[in-house]
C-alpha cells in the first residue's frame, strides 16, 4: 500500500486484530461501548480492563502509538477525576488538602469514572487503529444493508465515503501544493497574528475549491462514460467475509460478558 | 434528477467532504483553542458551498458523510453512544440547513445584488452553525450529566466552549464563502435548476 495513502490512525501489521473482520470488530466495539456503563464494582471493572488491555497487546502495535491517540483526551480525564474529587461528598474524610476535605466517595467515583472513559476511548481508538478506514466503510454498508428496505440509499452513501476516502490523500498533496507555491512568494501561514494568517490562507482555499470542483465533474465524466448506473446490480472488489477468527473473537467476548455480570453488584 | 446530474451530485458531495475534512486535518489550517477537539477551522466551508450549490438535501448529505468520515479516519471523540451519535450523526448534519436560502443567494449573485446577497449568505451559515452549535451544546450537557458530579452549571460549561470556536468559525466560514462565491461566480452558478 502507498504511504501516502495511509490516512488518520492506521497502523498496518498482521495481528489477530488486525485480520478480524471488520463488522465483528464494530459489532464488538458497540456492544463494548454499551456495557462499560453496567460496570460497578472493582471486580467488574477489572474484568472489562483486562479485556481492553488484553486487546490492545494483541494488536502488536506499539505502546506510543496507542498513547498518541489518548493524547487529546488525558486533559478530560484527569478534569473529572479532579471535578470529583472536589464536588462530591460521599463517605467518610479520607484526607484534607490545605483543610480542603476530600471524601472517600469521591476518589471512588473518580476513578471509577474516569477508568470508564479511558476504556471506551482505548476500544474505540483500536478499531480505527486496526481496521483501514476503506474496510470501515465495507463494513458500515453491510451492516446498513438492511435499511435498504425502508430506501435508505446504503449503496450511495458507501460510494461516497470510499470516493471520499480516495481523495482525501490527493487533496492533501493538492493543499501542500498550493500553499508551497504561495510560500515560495512569501506568504507567511504559520505565524504571526490571526488575522494576518487568515488573509494568508483564503487565496490558498479559492484555488483549492475551484480544483476540486474540476476533480469533481472530471471522475463524474468518467463514470458516467464507464457505463455507471447506480447500486443495482453492481458487484464488489473487496468481499467480507466471517471466519473462524471472528467467531472465536465473538465467544471470548461473550466470556467477558458473562465475567461483568457476574461480578457486577 | 436526471442519471449524469445525480452522478455529479454523489461525486462533489463525496470530493467535498473529503475537502472538509482535510481542511480538519491540516495543522497549520487551523487555530487550536482547546486540547480536545473544539479549534477554529475552516472545515465547515465545504459543507456550505454544498449546501448553497445543491441546497438543503446536498448540505445535509455533505455534512454527514462529513460527520461520519471523522469516525471512520479515527479523529472523532466517542465518550457515550449517545454523545457520538449528536456530535457526529447530528451535529454536521445540520450545517446542510444552511441550504434553505440556496436560491436567493443564487439569485441575489446572478442579477448582482450585493446587499441581499450577503444578507441570505450570512443568514443561511448563521442558522447551519447555530443548529450545529446546539447539537454540540446539548452533547456536552449529556456528556457532563454522565460524568461530571451533580450540581455543576453545565449549560454555562458547556455554552462557553462550543461558543468560543463556534463563533470565530461562524464569521470565517461567511467571510470565505462570501469572498468566493463573489471572485468565482460559476462555483456557485454552475448548477441550475
Amino acid at each position: 500500500m502507498n504511504h501516502a495513502l495511509i490516512i488518520g490512525q492506521y497502523v498496518p501489521s498482521n495481528s489477530v486484530i488486525h485480520r478480524l473482520d471488520p463488522r465483528t470488530k464494530i459489532a464488538i466495539i458497540f456492544f463494548f461501548v454499551i456495557f462499560v456503563f453496567f460496570a460497578n464494582t472493582l471486580t467488574s471493572y477489572a474484568v472489562l480492563t483486562l479485556f481492553a488491555v488484553g486487546t490492545a497487546v494483541a494488536t502488536k502495535i506499539k505502546l506510543p502509538y496507542i498513547l498518541k491517540g489518548l493524547t487529546p483526551v488525558w486533559f478530560l480525564i484527569v478534569f473529572t477525576f479532579v471535578l470529583h474529587l472536589v464536588v462530591t461528598k460521599e463517605g467518610e474524610v479520607l484526607f484534607r488538602i490545605l483543610s480542603y476535605p476530600i471524601y472517600s466517595g469521591a476518589v471512588e467515583q473518580g476513578i471509577a469514572i474516569s477508568l470508564r472513559f479511558f476504556l471506551l476511548i482505548l476500544v474505540t481508538s483500536l478499531l480505527t487503529l486496526t481496521t483501514t478506514p476503506i474496510e470501515i466503510t465495507d463494513a458500515i454498508e453491510t451492516l446498513l444493508n438492511p435499511l435498504k428496505k425502508i430506501k435508505f440509499p446504503v449503496h450511495e452513501l458507501a460510494l461516497m465515503m470510499s470516493i471520499s476516502l480516495r481523495f482525501i490523500p490527493t487533496l492533501m498533496q493538492e493543499t501542500e501544493k498550493i500553499s508551497k507555491a504561495q510560500a515560495s512568494r512569501g506568504v507567511d501561514f504559520r505565524t504571526g497574528p490571526m488575522k494576518d494568517r487568515i488573509q494568508a490562507i483564503v487565496p490558498l482555499l479559492v484555488p483549492l475549491f475551484v480544483s476540486a470542483f474540476k476533480r469533481a465533474e472530471e471522475l463524474a465524466m468518467a463514470m458516467e462514460a464507464r457505463g455507471y448506473q447506480g447500486g443495482e446490480g453492481r458487484t464488489k472488489l473487496r468481499e467480507l467475509r466471517i471466519e473462524k477468527i471472528d467467531i472465536l473473537a465473538f465467544i471470548t467476548f461473550g466470556i467477558v460478558l458473562i465475567g461483568l455480570f457476574l461480578t457486577r453488584a | 434528477m436526471n442519471n449524469s446530474r445525480r452522478t455529479l451530485f454523489l461525486i462533489e458531495v463525496a470530493i467535498f467532504s473529503a475537502l472538509a475534512l482535510v481542511l480538519d486535518l491540516i495543522p497549520f489550517l487551523k487555530f487550536q483553542l482547546w486540547a480536545q477537539g473544539g479549534s477554529v477551522s475552516f472545515a465547515m466551508i465545504p459543507v456550505f458551498i454544498i449546501a448553497y450549490r445543491w441546497g438543503v438535501k446536498g448540505g445535509l448529505l455533505s455534512g454527514f458523510l462529513f460527520g461520519i468520515m471523522q469516525v471512520v479516519v479515527g479523529t472523532a471523540y466517542i465518550l457515550t453512544p449517545l454523545q457520538g451519535f449528536i456530535e457526529y450523526g447530528l451535529a454536521f448534519t445540520v450545517l446542510g440547513v444552511a441550504g434553505i436560502f440556496a436560491k436567493q443567494v443564487k439569485d441575489a449573485l446572478e442579477a448582482k445584488q450585493s446587499g441581499k446577497f450577503f444578507t441570505y449568505l450570512t443568514l443561511g451559515v448563521f442558522i447551519g452553525s447555530f443548529l450545529r452549535f446546539l447539537a454540540h451544546l446539548y452533547a456536552g450537557v449529556v456528556f457532563f450529566a454522565e460524568y461530571a458530579p451533580e450540581g455543576q452549571p453545565v449549560w454555562l460549561y458547556s455554552t462557553l466552549y462550543n461558543g468560543s470556536y463556534m463563533l470565530p468559525a461562524f464569521v470565517l466560514s461567511t467571510i470565505v464563502i462570501g469572498f468566493l462565491f463573489l471572485k468565482q461566480p460559476r462555483t456557485l452558478l454552475s448548477i441550475k435548476d
